[in-house]
């Protein structure tokens, strides 16, 4: 409405000496006044400037106020402005259509001026209220959306949280990780080379072999490959000189040549319990070249062995760095193996672990936890992270699982309300010999951007972090520390139970 | 029969064998070759070689292994076995680790996973002579 006026009227009647007298009279009131004399006048008029309220007249040829009224009422845009009748019909039929097509009130002529003045300023007032409250209404409805928005940006906040702080952990173990890699790489590059370098000399070596043997040593030299066997235990640096000389030994007495470096041979093939079979072999005069061509199999096989086992290493680290960080907010509940998860993540600190840590795991059977498996990764992650750095790289990390009956109940909380009998869980504790959590801080290590470390090592969200993702697991975290012990216990519920959150 | 050795160091099975297979096929029979999977073993093996008045040319160790460091373990060997010709093989750096067996142990090379053959063996030859 404008500021300036009481508000803007229009005035509809198709006898102008009505209108006169209607526009003049409620001029002087300070009304601005709009006039019209038949129905298609009055709604170009509404078009081009949307009054505050009409004043309409029934009676008018061609197009009559009901009609009029009518179609104000189904356009949305002047579907608001409220519309007074006045006429001189005062059948109570008429007032009853007229209340019907939308009208909010109905004058007869002849009329009182005081009467239209108060009836007239009763439904602008009316309407003023009724915009006001559209107004708040559109207001709210557009904090609502900020709202909305605010809460789906913290929610996507705390998600790139999850995963930047993942992202951090996995940044400190690189160096590691890339040693996990490098390691079987280099393993496959001299493997390679060796069993490339052992072929050659086979190539060379085999028809000569063949024609050297006779029929009985040709098949006494492949009972001798079949042998080799690569699944042999790994002998100690010790063990192996001690059999290279009760070997040594052995040759000797059946008066064998290089007996030294055939007892060589033949003990890192794993042939040294029962040579009798191969004496043939030994004791002819080329057995340092029947022997060299065996070794040079076995060089070849035990590499193509190593490789196997170096691709089966580096894989097993991809596997777990992808794992790792795989992170897929979408992802709905699934059953998932908890100590696969536990594995994934002790891949990913096998290097850092290495350095000083010994890891106990004491696993009972337990069933598939229907559980976030990307989420409870990031759990086993933080609190190993902890643990190792609480040990400062040296000591003894342990890991149990354990099967519940049922989710204990902590007296103190009244926020979950777990149907604890029919609610079997798993335990899971992992605990550190590390100096402990000081008594004093114990109650801060969940709250958010609380950190022990220094700047730039621990954001303080990591046990925030963990404490949410429980949350939504309907499991619970408990912490006890002491000098010397510090164990973190997560408690989820192997089936979903509804969470039944009392209000406080 | 040979009295002289060479020895390797690593936690790692293959590649213990992967590396001595390479390092015998360079050297052939001029030399015994002797694994170890740890520092403590390795420690063990020196002590019964030089009882056997083996003696040991060059040790090619591992720094990361469980237990005992590279690092540490070469400064062991180089109190009581100055002359053995010490190189580390890692695939990871650590650069004062690495600093730490240089002075203390008089490293004489420092080779990094996955090496390269003839790198490894440029190094031992001339560590050798």
């Amino acid at each position: 409405m404008d500021n300036n006026t009481k508000g803007t009227i229009l005035v509809v009647d198709d006898t102008r000496a009505n209108v006169r007298l209607l526009a003049g009279l409620l001029d002087e009131q300070g009304y601005n006044i709009q006039f019209a004399f038949n129905g298609n006048m009055a709604l170009t008029s509404v078009q081009r400037l949307l009054p505050d309220l009409i004043l309409l007249d029934i009676k008018m040829p061609d197009m009559d106020g009901f009609e009029v009224c009518k179609r104000l009422k189904e356009d949305p845009y002047s579907s608001n402005v409220p519309i007074i009748f006045i006429s001189a019909l005062d059948e109570v039929l008429d007032k009853v259509k007229a209340f019907s097509v939308g009208a909010v009130d109905y004058i007869t002529k002849p009329f009182q001026f005081q009467e239209v003045l108060v009836r007239v300023e009763t439904h602008l007032k009316l309407r003023n209220l009724q915009r006001d409250v559209e107004e708040k209404n559109a207001e709210l409805g557009q904090a609502n959306q900020q709202l909305s928005k605010t809460l789906a940006d913290l929610k996507a906040t705390q998600d790139e949280l999850l995963q930047s702080e993942k992202m951090a952990v996995l940044g400190q173990l690189v160096a590691g990780v890339a040693h996990e890699i490098n390691s079987p790489l280099g393993a496959i590059r001299a493997s390679i080379s060796n069993i490339t370098n052992a072929l050659d000399y086979s190539l060379q070596q085999l028809p000569r072999l063949l024609t050297l043997l006779s029929p009985e040593e040709r098949a006494d030299f492949m009972w001798l490959i079949e042998t080799i066997t690569c699944n042999k235990e790994r002998l100690s640096s010790r063990e192996t000189r001690k059999l290279r000389r009760v070997l040594k030994k052995t040759l000797e007495e059946y008066n064998i040549d290089q007996s030294h470096l055939l007892a060589e041979r033949l003990v890192e093939m794993g042939v040294y319990e029962d040579i009798t079979p191969y004496l043939r072999l030994l004791k002819h005069p080329e057995s340092m070249f029947i022997v060299q061509t065996a070794y040079n199999l076995y060089i070849q096989k035990n590499n193509g062995r190593n490789i196997m086992i170096a691709v089966k290493k580096a894989s097993k680290v991809v596997f777990a760095l992808r794992s790792y960080a795989r992170y897929d907010v979408s992802a709905e509940m699934s059953k998932a193996n908890i100590i696969e998860g536990l594995d994934i993540v002790l891949v990913i600190y096998h290097n850092q672990i290495k350095r000083g840590i010994e890891v106990v795991t004491n696993y009972e059977d337990i069933p598939p936890v229907l559980c976030y498996p990307d989420e409870l990764n990031q759990v086993w992650t933080n609190i190993i992270h902890n643990a190792i750095q609480a040990m400062q790289g040296k000591g003894r990390l342990e890991i149990a699982i354990r099967r519940l009956e049922a989710m204990p109940i902590d007296p103190a909380s009244t926020e979950i309300d777990l149907p604890t009998s029919t609610n079997p869980c798993i335990v899971v504790t992992i605990a550190d010999n590390g100096p402990g959590i000081p008594l004093e801080i114990q109650d801060n290590i969940f709250k958010p951007f609380f950190t022990t470390k220094p700047t730039g090592e621990g954001s303080g969200l990591g046990l925030d972090i963990v404490q949410k993702i429980i949350n939504r697991h309907n499991g619970k975290i408990e912490v006890n520390s002491q000098p010397g012990r510090t164990a973190f216990s997560i408690y989820l519920p192997v089936k979903y139970e509804t969470k039944l959150v009392k209000n406080k | 029969m040979v009295k002289k050795a060479i020895l390797c160091v690593d936690d790692e099975e293959i590649i213990l064998t992967s590396l001595r297979d390479q390092i015998k096929n360079h050297f052939g029979d001029t030399y015994m070759y002797e694994m170890a999977e740890s520092a403590d073993e390795a420690l063990e093996v020196i002590e019964e070689l030089d009882e056997d008045q083996i003696e040991i040319l060059i040790i090619v160790s591992d720094w990361l292994m469980p237990n005992m460091k590279g690092d540490e373990f070469l400064i062991r060997v180089h109190e009581k076995f100055p002359r053995i010709v010490k190189v580390m093989l890692t695939g990871q750096a650590d650069e004062i680790a690495i600093e730490r067996a240089k002075k203390h142990a008089n490293l004489y090379s420092y080779i990094t996973k996955p090496w390269d053959e003839s790198e490894l063996i440029n190094t031992l030859k001339a560590g050798l002579s």
